[in-house]
């Protein structure tokens, strides 16, 4: 049986939160939470490869205690195992110290496993780092912004588009995968499969000490940058503003910059009504 | 004694020479960098027939270039680029080194992290330096329009990826010299465990929204998916591309393909329209060589209309069906 | 008592909310206006358990408890009330008294069906002259060998341009009763079956409703619900869960348009200044929230008692009266805030309030709700 791991992440719903100006750090907790899109790509990714052969999920997150949603979700879609790692010492980590957690959690809980597949990248840090440092942290072959993945034994393929260049690529299980935003739609959970992610399924919380990780090892193996400062951004450009109805904007904005345009455009859109 | 010389490294990403030219931005910014502290400016590349590109990258400013030329590095290797890499990295202690964030880049360079055990930004949209050479990456901290400050204090080489389009490269001049280090491939080189079975540049549309003179970008404030779609005919007015947000692209009113932004295309366009968008960091990024743009928004306030050289307040998809009707009627060859 | 979501109601939520949102949200102004039922997401909802949300899972179920099944009515009419009436129909009073009152052999036939969205039930008790009065069907059903006829008009049904199998509500007299009414299960395939032209009304446009018409249309005396002259009991007991579905719908349809207004309301400037800013503005929007958080808790507590195993009818009909009246509130509130927009067709708020009003009125109109409400304080003992 295929064993396959997914890593999720639990990122808030809105593109703005807003700034906590006393602890310099984000109001996340403001925000209702939904599962990375490429991440639930990566699930999806999983649960087709559980459609055509023997396979068993288990999703992993580290996160606060709410990222259970999220595991919960990816159960109701038809994973079959969830993982929480919870620490207040794992707060504000970077992508370098996450990496070596998500390793810890994996060489613990599924040692054996096949296959690992994350989301090429999250909707709110978007660096795409985690998924090519956890391949590092465990040593195995790795291919990012996957599009589609086939395994046949214990080969694995996998075809992108990187850089304006299609790549066919093989490499043996276990490896690491990153799952892109261009394929694998993700199915809806039934109702009936959230009922039973619920009343059925289990999920394991592991906190830091239990994975064996302390203060001095996270000090050693964990993040490697730090937030000097954050400001807001200057507005560059000194701006014109046009107000008023629109057909009369739309009068005032072309009359102004009818020759920029017209430059730009090799055609001349100058009103019939001036000279 | 005499002191180390310090060195920023800039990776060689060749193979997106045509669309990007990321590796002439970062040798650009390097030399700017290095001034302050007195460093050299080294390009590493790696792979077969490069000449060219050691040429290219002398004639855009860097001091010395670290070459590895051989067969069987013709197509790009994560896993070899990585050990030659950590090699060079290992041997040489550069204090900097600087990776163009393509597709490529995005994955070379945690990885590389990891083998240095150093710290990464990613997707900077500016760099600095203090005079003891600590490097300031400026990311985008998620909240829209807030950017961070972010450092890597106790450990070396301190790493960034910087977008294609960040930066502007220096002219080429093709009387400069650098000192060209040819170095051989280590005979130990371990194989790779990826293997490549089909590696082909794409057939690349003749029109893409990289290319694109005009693009008329779209966000959350057209609305709905048909008032979306109305872009379409203001595009093809202007003889331009639509771009889109990624909440957008989420919703389903647009192809991926469209997202204009940071993890989206990279665009240059002569004239940039921008119908009902905020302006979060994570779009506006991506429009860093936007000659002019136009923003049109509800809220007089938005960041977008603060940034845009033409804010027009007005309904989005009200002002995009006037300035359509508008055109039509004034357009002519 | 327990008053935050948890996390499965939440998620639950979440699911259909954004199934809505992405399937329901792009057409739903299309087929109001055009009388369009969406086969093809109502095909989709199949396999999401969509028509079986409270059937047990060894039929083919989800097995949601009362305020889960409550929640996905409340987020599916948030965006589409038309479809949102399909479902609350289906399940609350075709589903449900096939769950309470069929016997084995009739749930393994028709309940896996039924829960698999295969085929979608109608409840029919309506007809010309028995609205309020249900105590006036004419419809009759009179035993001939091993078939009861059927013969008679039921009118408004909801669903009834789709429906596979109805339960319908008729006489079955008998020489000491002469009113004695009985619950059958008929089959669109039984031959006499017939459905009317499609009713053009004002809102939930897109749900097909129709009258259903029967000439001597045989149904095999296994089809009977429950007992001879159960119709009363049957019908009851239905309303008083179909009044819960309902008020899930009103509910939905009153959150989505206090969310348009108050949306509009930031944008919309008059006077230099969004109008939300004006203290008028800000009234109404008070009211909506206010009106809305009571109308969920009254509705949500029926739930519970329901799910207790407790008698609910009382807490449903007052959840259905008020759920519904603020239904017609809010709508109207939100109409106004649009001020002329609103009245356009190029905004949802119009389809909102069309949308709201029949809720005041079907599965028992506020009148009768009071009725069943006065009637259970009046009979409660004095302390």
């Amino acid at each position: 049986m295929l064993n396959i791991v997914v890593c999720i992440k639990q990122v808030p719903m809105v593109n703005e939160l807003p700034w906590d100006e006393k602890t310099g750090t984000l109001r996340r907790d403001l925000a209702t939470g939904m599962m990375n899109p490429a991440c639930k790509r990566a699930v999806e990714a999983a649960l087709q490869i559980k459609d055509k052969q023997n396979a068993s999920i288990t999703v992993i997150t580290m996160g606060p205690p709410v990222a259970e949603e999220v595991l919960r979700e990816a159960l109701a879609m038809g994973a079959d195992r969830g993982v929480l790692i919870c620490d207040r010492m794992l707060k504000g980590s970077d992508t370098y110290a996450t990496s070596f957690v998500l390793a810890e959690v994996i060489k613990k809980e599924s040692p054996d496993c096949d296959l690992i597949l994350c989301g090429a990248y999250t909707s709110d840090s978007e660096t795409a780092q985690v998924g090519p440092q956890l391949a590092e942290e465990l040593s195995v072959p790795a291919a990012a912004y996957v599009e589609n993945l086939d395994i046949s034994g214990r080969t694995l393929r996998v075809r992108r588009l990187v850089d304006h260049f299609r790549e066919t690529l093989e490499m043996e299980c276990p490896a690491l995968v990153t799952i892109s935003m261009e394929r694998y739609e993700p199915r809806y959970a039934s109702f009936a499969g959230l009922n039973r992610a619920f009343v059925e399924r289990d999920i394991a919380v592991l906190n830091a000490d239990a994975l064996g990780i302390t203060a001095a090892s996270l000090e050693a193996r964990g993040s490697r940058t730090k937030v000097r400062r954050v400001f807001i951004r200057k507005a560059q450009k000194g701006n014109v503003m046009i107000t008023g109805a629109a057909a009369n904007a739309v009068g005032e904005f072309l009359d102004k910059y009818q020759r920029k345009i017209s430059a730009v455009i090799g055609k001349s859109i100058e009103s019939k009504n001036q000279t | 004694m005499k002191e180390r010389q310090k060195s920023i490294w800039v990776f060689g990403d060749y193979r997106n020479y045509y669309q990007n030219r990321v590796t002439l931005q970062l040798i650009s910014k390097a030399v700017d960098l290095a001034r302050v502290i007195a460093a050299e400016v080294c390009a590493v590349v790696v792979g077969h027939d490069i000449e060219e590109w050691i040429m290219e990258y002398t004639a855009h400013g860097a001091d010395r270039i670290l070459a590895i030329d051989h067969p069987s590095l013709t197509s790009y290797s994560t896993e070899h680029y990585l050990v030659l890499m950590e090699r060079l990295a290992g041997e040489r202690n550069p204090d900097i080194i600087l990776i163009g964030a393509t597709d490529f880049g995005r994955e070379f360079a945690p990885r590389l992290a990891k083998r240095l055990k150093t710290g990464l930004s990613a997707d900077c949209v500016g760099l600095d330096i203090t005079s003891e050479g600590l490097l300031v990456q400026i990311a985008p901290s998620f909240g829209g329009n807030m950017l961070a400050e972010i450092v890597t204090d106790k450990h070396r080489p301190q790493m960034a990826t910087v977008r294609p389009g960040t930066f502007k490269e220096i002219p080429h001049n093709y009387e400069r010299t650098a000192i060209v280090e040819r170095l051989p491939l280590p005979a130990n080189l371990p194989v790779s465990r990826v293997r490549v079975v089909e590696y082909e540049r794409a057939a690349q549309k003749g029109h893409t929204i990289e290319n694109a003179t005009v693009i008329v970008c779209g966000g959350r404030g057209m609305g709905n998916k048909k008032n979306f779609k109305k872009l379409d005919e203001l595009a093809r007015l202007l003889g331009g591309d639509v771009g889109a947000t990624r909440p957008v692209v989420y919703a389903g009113w647009a192809e991926h393909d469209a997202l204009v932004g940071q993890a989206g295309k990279h665009i240059k366009p002569k004239i940039l329209f921008s119908f009902g968008i905020s302006g979060a960091i994570q779009h506006t990024a991506g429009l860093g060589e936007a000659n002019f743009i136009v923003a049109i928004n509800k809220n007089p306030q938005a960041t977008m209309m603060k940034m845009a050289d033409v804010a027009i307040a007005a309904d989005a998809s009200d002002l995009l069906n006037n300035l359509i009707k508008e055109l039509k009627k004034r357009i002519r060859d | 008592m327990q008053f935050d979501p948890c996390m499965k109601h939440k998620l639950i939520r979440n699911s259909a909310r954004n199934f809505a949102e992405t399937e329901l949200a792009p057409i739903a102004a299309e087929i109001d206006q055009q009388r369009i039922f969406p086969r093809n997401v109502i095909a989709k909802m199949r396999e999401l358990n969509y028509f079986g949300l409270q059937v047990p899972q060894e039929y083919g179920g989800a097995a949601l408890d009362s305020i889960s099944s409550a929640i996905v009515v409340e987020e599916i009419s948030r965006v589409c009330a038309a479809v949102g009436l399909c479902v609350t129909v289906h399940n609350g009073v075709a589903v449900y008294p096939v769950l309470r009152f069929a016997n084995t052999s009739q749930k393994e036939k028709y309940l896996p069906q039924l829960a698999a969205g295969k085929v979608i039930g109608a409840f029919s008790l309506t007809e010309a002259n028995a609205g309020s009065d249900a105590g006036s069907v004419e419809t009759t059903a009179v035993k001939n060998g091993t078939n009861y006829i059927l013969n008679g008009t039921k009118i408004f049904v909801t669903n009834g341009g789709v429906c596979d199998v109805a339960l319908i509500f008729a006489l079955t007299s008998s020489p000491v009763n002469k009113l004695q009414s009985s619950v059958f299960i008929v089959e669109s395939k039984f031959p006499g079956f017939l459905r009317g032209e499609l009713e053009d009304l004002c809102g939930m446009r897109a749900n097909p409703v129709s009258s259903l018409f029967f000439e001597d249309c045989p149904v095999p005396e296994e089809n009977l619900l429950g007992q001879l002259g159960d119709g009363m009991k049957i019908g009851l007991a239905t309303l008083d869960n179909g009044r819960i579905g309902v008020a899930a719908q009103a509910l939905g349809i009153a959150q989505g348009a206090m969310e348009a207004a108050v949306k509009y309301a930031k944008e919309r400037q008059q006077f230099k200044k969004p109008i939300a800013s004006q203290q008028t503005i800000q009234n109404y929007i008070a009211d909506m929230a206010t009106q809305i958080m009571a109308a969920r808790l009254l509705l949500y507590r029926a739930c519970d008692i329901k799910d207790a195993g407790a008698p609910f009818g009382c807490e449903a009909s007052m959840a259905k009266l008020y759920c519904s009246s603020v239904a017609s509130k809010v709508t109207g509130l939100a109409l106004q805030i649009h001020g002329g927009y609103g009245y356009s067709k190029e905004y949802d708020v119009e389809r909102y309030f069309r949308d709201a009003r029949v809720t005041e009125i079907y599965e028992g109109t506020s009148e009768i709700q009071r009725m069943v409400i006065a009637r259970a304080i009046l009979s409660q003992p004095m302390m």
